[in-house]
């Protein structure tokens, strides 16, 4: 009777974590990321006291002081860089170094199945995410030391969406570094696919459709909607698929005793998955709007009103992509009625690429809404009209203006103190005190 | 060369070991369009050591990597006490330990070999002292020498409790009373029942630890028994591994 495997995967799990204490770029990361998180913290909280008048300068409408845009958002915004340049490294590590050294043959061996053995590099990846977020985490604890505002959920919302992003990026990492040779390779691949997301987005802008829609999951558009307190149900499942896409691919081609046939079918099969399943949750509309201000939701009332509304709305929008009137839209008007109408519909029609040489005849600038077989054209995109417009083809009776309190703001005039010796100088020293530790 | 006193002894532990483990039948691995293994086929016999003797280059660690299911091969059939094995099931009847890896490099060698204990719930202990580990406890794996690696890996892979294992060049980077060492471990080992097949380059290495021999030739086997049936078979009244490789290949 053959061997009889245990899975044993806590002693993997172990295993996994020293390696990652032993590697270098896990320190190195470490070391980088609280002199990064420090930089845009103080650089936050000081744009934040002058848009709050600090030193008698005159303060910005304390409505949009908001610490998810003045603080949250760009403190993390360092955590963006690490995914991109930093993460993926580690993350290429925690594959790579056994494929050289030879360690994979004996992995290959060890009690339980391939799957147990990368989710264990998977769980201790997110651990290392956990670990390299604690200096933003403090830079929170700083702000509310210094009496700062944080809106729990859009803050949880934040941190949410950079685990996402980050895990992305080590799903990418895992995979390039199963599929190729070496590390190095890993890396270019990785740095690519980063790079090429840049390059989508900047066509997606210009030339809009299904670029732009293919463009809204790359990951910084897509960090971008957490960035704004909005949770998209369809943001989210299509990036956990990405994610579990690349750990499973790396799991196909890590196994050398594979056939090619099998990693080949197997990859093809996944890739063909993972487009169905992102296919599949552009129609997802759930979303929550987290954040403190409701910037991504129509007035309690309004909201009331549109959801009596069953009929489908088009909207046909005659504006170009990069056209700044066009993004207002999407992002005042747009954003707030697909959360709101189901069963809302819209067409990008400007005929040119730049909007430039279309002929007046052409209805540049026009917005049609049609609903029942009846059409009404806007050219405005102000909140109020565009209500209007819909509730006039629903036959809905506006709601009252709504007695709903406005948004404070939470102005804040502080130095950010003792943060440029802590991110500086206690960070790096406590990371190089606990590499030598390790070390030894 | 052999001297007649092990051989005499070799021949008496075969005589009890005679039954079959594994079977591989025609193993086929082509790399393009080079053919490393040509319908390769013998049997290991439960408690034997068994070795697999060839140049470098004769396809040996292609050959185990193929038996362990680390590598595809194009044609095979292997049986396992006659059911067919499949690759993916290989690693529930075998351990293959490979040569010159480094395995958790940055890791002390007390660690990894208490990762093996924890893994299979064996003891280090018993092999520790032949194999000289207590000096290198705290070394990293990384740090060791060729000698001092393989003398740690050889613990790693006598801790598993597969009913086979295969050891890939298990004396290179020993010196000679290394060599005598692990020969006499080895042995040992097999005299409790477990199976060893040994891929080992030099000839006069493999005549005085196996117990019988599967001579590989630029990946064919070119002849497979104990060294009296080898001698029968390569017309030689006398001689050792390496007139009975000369005289088949």
């Amino acid at each position: 009777m053959p061997y009889q495997h245990k899975p044993q995967f806590l002693l993997l799990l172990t295993k996994e974590w020293r390696e990652l204490l032993a590697s270098r770029s896990f320190w190195l990361l470490l070391l980088m990321i609280g002199p990064l998180v420090g930089h845009a913290f103080i650089t936050a909280a000081g744009l934040y006291a002058e848009a709050s008048g600090i030193g008698g300068g005159p303060a910005a409408l304390s409505q949009g002081l908001t610490p998810l845009d003045g603080i949250v958002s760009p403190t993390f915004g360092a955590y963006d860089l690490a995914a991109t340049f930093l993460f993926p490294f580690v993350a290429i590590r925690v594959i790579a170094a056994e494929k050289q050294s030879g360690g994979i043959k004996i992995l290959l061996q060890l009690p339980g199945s391939l799957t147990t053995k990368i989710s264990a590099k998977a769980l201790v990846l997110l651990v290392a995410w956990l670990v390299t977020v604690i200096p933003g985490l403090l830079a929170l604890v700083l702000w509310k030391s210094y009496g700062g505002h944080l809106h729990a959920p859009e803050t949880a919302n934040v941190l949410f969406g950079h685990l996402l992003r980050t895990m992305l990026s080590a799903g990418i990492a895992v995979a390039a570094a199963a599929l190729l040779e070496n590390a190095s390779s890993a890396a270019i691949v990785t740095l690519g696919f980063t790079i090429g997301t840049w390059a989508l987005e900047y066509v997606a802008a210009f030339r809009g459709g299904f670029l732009q829609q293919l463009a809204s999951y790359t990951p910084a558009s897509a960090l971008r909607y957490f960035e704004q307190g909005l949770l998209r149900l369809n943001t989210t499942v299509a990036m956990l698929a990405i994610i579990l896409a690349g750990f499973a691919l790396a799991g196909f081609w890590l196994h050398t005793g594979r056939t090619w046939r099998f990693r080949l079918i197997s990859t093809a099969v996944t890739m063909l998955l993972l487009t169905t399943i992102v296919y599949g949750a552009n129609g997802l509309s759930a979303s929550w709007d987290v954040s403190e201000n409701r910037r991504n939701s129509f007035s309690a009332a309004d909201e009331a009103a549109l959801k009596q509304i069953n009929q489908p709305l088009n909207i046909t929008v005659v504006l170009a992509p990069e056209d700044p009137r066009l993004a207002d839209f999407d992002r005042d008007i747009l954003r707030k009625l697909r959360r709101t109408l189901p069963q809302l519909r819209v067409q990008y029609a400007a005929s040119s690429v730049s909007g430039l040489f279309e002929k007046p005849e052409d209805h540049y600038g026009e917005i049609w809404y049609e609903m029942n077989g009846q059409k009404i054209m806007e050219r405005s995109a102000i909140e109020q009209v565009v209500l209007e417009t819909i509730y006039q083809l629903a036959g809905v009776k506006a709601p009252e203006k709504s007695a709903e309190a406005a948004f404070p703001g939470f102005p804040l005039v502080v130095r950010p103190r003792a943060a440029g010796w802590f991110f500086y100088a206690a960070w790096p020293f406590m990371i190089l005190i606990g590499w030598w530790l390790v070390r030894r | 060369m052999l001297t007649s006193a092990p051989r005499t002894k070799r021949e008496s532990h075969h005589s009890q070991i005679m039954s079959e483990l594994l079977k591989v039948e025609r193993i086929t691995k082509r790399f393009r369009d080079r053919t490393v293994l040509k319908d390769v086929s013998f049997t290991v016999h439960t408690g034997e050591v068994l070795g697999l003797i060839g140049p470098n280059g004769a396809g040996k660690t292609t050959l185990f990597e193929c038996l362990a299911g680390l590598m595809p091969a194009n044609a095979e059939t292997v049986k396992y006490r006659e059911q067919v094995l499949a690759p993916l099931k290989r690693k529930e009847a075998l351990f293959y330990l490979p040569d010159a890896i480094v395995p958790w490099a940055e890791q002390t060698v007390a660690w990894v070999l208490r990762f093996f204990e924890k893994l299979y719930g064996a003891s280090a202990s018993e092999f520790a002292g032949p194999l000289r580990l207590p000096e290198l406890m705290k070394s990293p794996m990384a740090s060791l020498s060729k000698g001092e690696r393989k003398r740690t890996l050889l613990a790693l892979g006598l801790m598993t409790p597969h009913p086979l294992l295969l050891l890939d060049e298990p004396f290179d980077g020993l010196d000679l009373r290394q060599t005598r060492d692990v020969m006499d471990l080895l042995k040992q080992h097999a005299a409790k029942g477990r199976t060893l097949m040994l891929s080992i380059h030099q000839l006069v290495d493999a005549g005085r630890v196996c117990d019988r021999l599967v001579l590989l030739s630029d990946g064919d086997v070119v002849g497979e028994g104990t060294i009296p049936e080898l001698q029968a078979r390569a017309g030689l009244s006398d001689g050792g591994v390496e007139e009975i490789f000369l005289a088949l290949t």
